[in-house]
């Protein structure tokens, strides 16, 4: 998933240009070319449609639509951030912000865990059903969760990293950004990287990016 | 599973209020934004939708000829009923009104009939036979907390709205009206939260749900009480009721000027 | 008190009764996003009608026995507020209301990709809150946008419209007064636009099947153009969501 972003992604320092965007509504056709296929598209008599509200890039390799909203299904290796609900006989169920719960086996943490702790995890493996199971766990004291859209995280992490780089410095804020959309966040001004954070969500489209979010979090206004 | 995400949010909610904040910037004897859009029903007789923040409410008003109590013969009479939608909350289900929903329209109800707003003996049509029934229905269309108050002005709001079907007979016709209800009084709820020690004022969803105990308000006018509730298992001082007494008279008062 | 007997034109030199032409539709506004506690939600009006959805999920069908597991469950509530009909209406559900809620529920199984969820349901409510003919199309076609609003991933859209006869001429579109005419036939439709499949169909009426292959193609055509206001109100949502800073 995460290669279909940087597939459009604009190269850092490079000349703003705007890659060219459609708006698409479930069943909108989004090319009759032959295309490799990326999320929340079908195809039907030879033709891409889209599956949902979103935007989609006609001169990309891929034929992909960002969703504007959905539901975060978990796929393998993803980092999550999540909640546990309760214990169960061997281990634990993990809320992340899922269809499902997640299982978390009390031999994959070494930390004791309870109800409504928080953790950051790995996903193992996941079912037909989309239910997930996790590993690799730690977890967090004090702090808050943002909830995010799942769809646009790519871009809150940025390119190696580089947006959650510049929201790390410009806010102070101590912050995990879970590919299911929930982001920890501990010190720091809570409420400038709520804002920093909402400007990708809406801007997650176009270029230069990470330049605006540094910028707004100086305090400067760019247009 | 979405009790989890509340117990953080709770921790958070209680250490702001300790320090004299709230989560939305409000200071403690603060409304939220209120707005209200009247007549958006034309087959009701009176309607308004309201909102509180974000929480919403729609509320009706049918004017239904009756048979009156034997031991009222000469008076009409009003029934206040709520309804949770599901698509307000996730936590609400499809289904006949849970006890929390039937205690906000009794409140409601008892703010408005105690008030004595409405002459019941003015909703007489025949003695011994025939009298009106003012249903007053309200639905919660997005919950954020305070139903109470929201649905108090919402039901005040289609009240003042409301206009008499024209009777033939016994039987109404249909699209003709003669005459407005009229309310001598402005009845209206006031909702406080005591959290962390501190009472607050309108309480949002977040705030509801750390709670320790709820008290509401109704006042006629600038003088009288008509209804208490209090709710939730913790306690009040008398001391705190006082407080909240006055600031339900304080803000009733501006919230009358838009209903 | 006498019934009014002079005869009504419904349709009298190509003008209904509220001046609208046969195929002319009611004034119809869409809003999308206008609950903030549920995933996906609208609000429509519609001529007189007035109507407010709002969708969760998807989300672990319980109880368990009610699972299917090769794919997520359509549940579509259909509500009447007691205030929306001349004659207050009891709350509690009737049978009219039952019957919407299932036909409606199972004219979006086709579009939705429920194989995507299994074992999860969909809750659609939705809830009138003024109405004059034409309830269950208008509750439908802002169900699609609702669920579009969430993120569920669908086929296409689905658009619905009401058509039938009056006085004698097939019409778009009946409001309450058409409905009530001596030989009114009512046919609400609902279609997915891009292959114009009919998922929804009912009919109460006497009719030929000549008055009924005119009607149907009437009826597809006022689809089509619900569909175009659908998509422009959801593409007004993505704009907003845009320039929320």
């Amino acid at each position: 998933m995460d290669n279909e972003i940087q597939a459009v992604a604009p190269q850092e320092g490079a000349k703003a240009e705007h890659k060219k965007k459609m708006i698409v509504v479930p069943g909108d056709l989004v090319t009759e070319e032959r295309k490799k296929l990326g999320q929340h598209v079908f195809i039907e008599d030879g033709k891409v449609y889209s599956d949902a509200l979103g935007i989609t890039y006609p001169d990309s390799e891929i034929a992909y639509v960002v969703p504007l909203a959905g539901v975060y299904i978990p796929q393998r290796d993803d980092l999550i951030v999540g909640i546990i609900e309760r214990e169960t006989v061997k281990g634990y169920m993990v809320n992340i912000n899922s269809i499902y719960p997640s299982y978390l086996s009390a031999d994959k943490c070494r930390d004791v865990l309870q109800k409504a702790s928080v953790v950051s995890a790995k996903v193992d493996a996941v079912n037909e059903i989309n239910e997930a199971e996790l590993f690799d766990v730690r977890v967090f004291y004090g702090g808050e969760i943002l909830s995010v859209n799942p769809s646009k995280v790519p871009r809150i992490i940025g390119k190696n990293g580089s947006m959650l780089l510049v929201l790390k410095e410009g806010t102070g804020c101590n912050l995990l950004v879970g590919r299911n959309g929930w982001v920890w966040i501990k010190g720091g001004d809570v409420k400038k990287l709520a804002d920093a954070i909402k400007l990708i969500e809406s801007e997650a489209h176009l270029d230069n990016l990470t330049v605006k979010v540094e910028a707004f979090l100086k305090g400067k206004k760019v247009n | 599973m979405e009790n989890i995400i509340w117990d953080l949010r709770t921790d958070n909610v209680v250490s702001l209020i300790k320090d004299g904040k709230r989560a939305d910037g409000r200071k403690l004897d603060e409304y939220r934004k209120i707005e209200v859009v009247k007549g958006i029903s034309e087959n009701a007789d009176g309607s308004a939708m309201v909102k509180l923040g974000s929480t919403g409410v729609v509320a009706g008003v049918k004017l239904v000829p009756g048979q009156p109590y034997p031991d009222n013969p000469d008076e009409g009479t009003i029934s206040v009923s709520l309804e949770l939608l599901p698509l307000a909350d996730p936590t609400y289900e499809v289904g006949p009104p849970r006890d929390d929903a039937i205690e906000i329209a009794r409140v409601v109800d008892r703010g408005i009939r105690e008030s004595k707003a409405i002459d019941f003996k003015g909703l007489c049509i025949r003695e011994g036979e025939l009298a009106w029934i003012a249903f007053v229905d309200f639905y919660v269309t997005n919950n954020d907390g305070n139903a109470f108050d929201a649905g108090s002005i919402a039901c005040l709001a289609a009240l003042n709205e409301t206009r008499f079907p024209k009777l033939d007979g016994d039987a109404i016709v249909k699209h003709e009206y003669s005459g407005k209800l009229k309310l001598s009084k402005q009845p209206l709820l006031s909702t406080f939260s005591k959290i962390g020690g501190k009472i607050v004022v309108d309480p949002c969803l977040a705030e509801e749900k750390a709670q320790e105990a709820r008290f509401s308000c109704a006042v006629a006018d600038d003088k009288a009480l008509c209804a208490f509730q209090k709710g939730e298992g913790g306690s009040f001082k008398a001391s705190e009721i006082d407080e909240c007494i006055e600031l339900a008279f304080k803000h009733a008062k501006e919230i009358r000027k838009l209903v | 008190m006498a019934k009014k007997q002079e005869k009504i034109e419904y349709v009298k030199n190509g003008k209904r009764l509220d001046g609208r032409k046969v195929d002319e539709l009611r004034p119809v506004k869409m809003e999308v996003g206008v609950l903030s506690n549920a995933d996906g939600s609208a609000y429509l009006e519609w001529g007189q009608n007035k109507v407010l959805v709002g969708v969760h999920g998807p989300k672990e069908a319980l109880p368990k026995h009610k699972q299917n597991p090769y794919k997520g469950l359509v549940r579509y509530t259909y509500r009447m507020a007691t205030f929306s009909v001349p004659d207050r209406k009891n709350p509690r559900p009737g049978r009219r209301e039952s019957e919407i809620s299932k036909v409606s529920g199972e004219a979006l199984e086709k579009a939705i990709f429920l194989e995507k969820f299994p074992n999860t349901a969909i809750d659609i409510y939705v809830e009138i809150f003024d109405s004059n003919a034409g309830t269950r199309v208008a509750a439908l076609t802002a169900a699609s946008l609702a669920l579009a609003d969430a993120g569920i991933p669908m086929r296409d859209l689905v658009c619905a419209v009401g058509v039938g006869k009056a006085g004698g001429e097939i019409i778009l579109d009946l409001n309450k007064d058409e409905e009530d005419a001596p030989d009114a036939v009512d046919i609400p439709i609902a279609i997915m636009p891009r292959t114009e499949e009919i998922v929804l169909l009912q009919m109460d009426g006497l009719l030929t099947k000549p008055e009924w292959n005119k009607a149907v193609k009437l009826g597809i055509e006022g689809c089509k153009r619900i569909y175009e206001m659908q998509k422009q109100a959801l593409r007004k949502k993505y704009a907003e969501a845009e320039q929320e800073m």
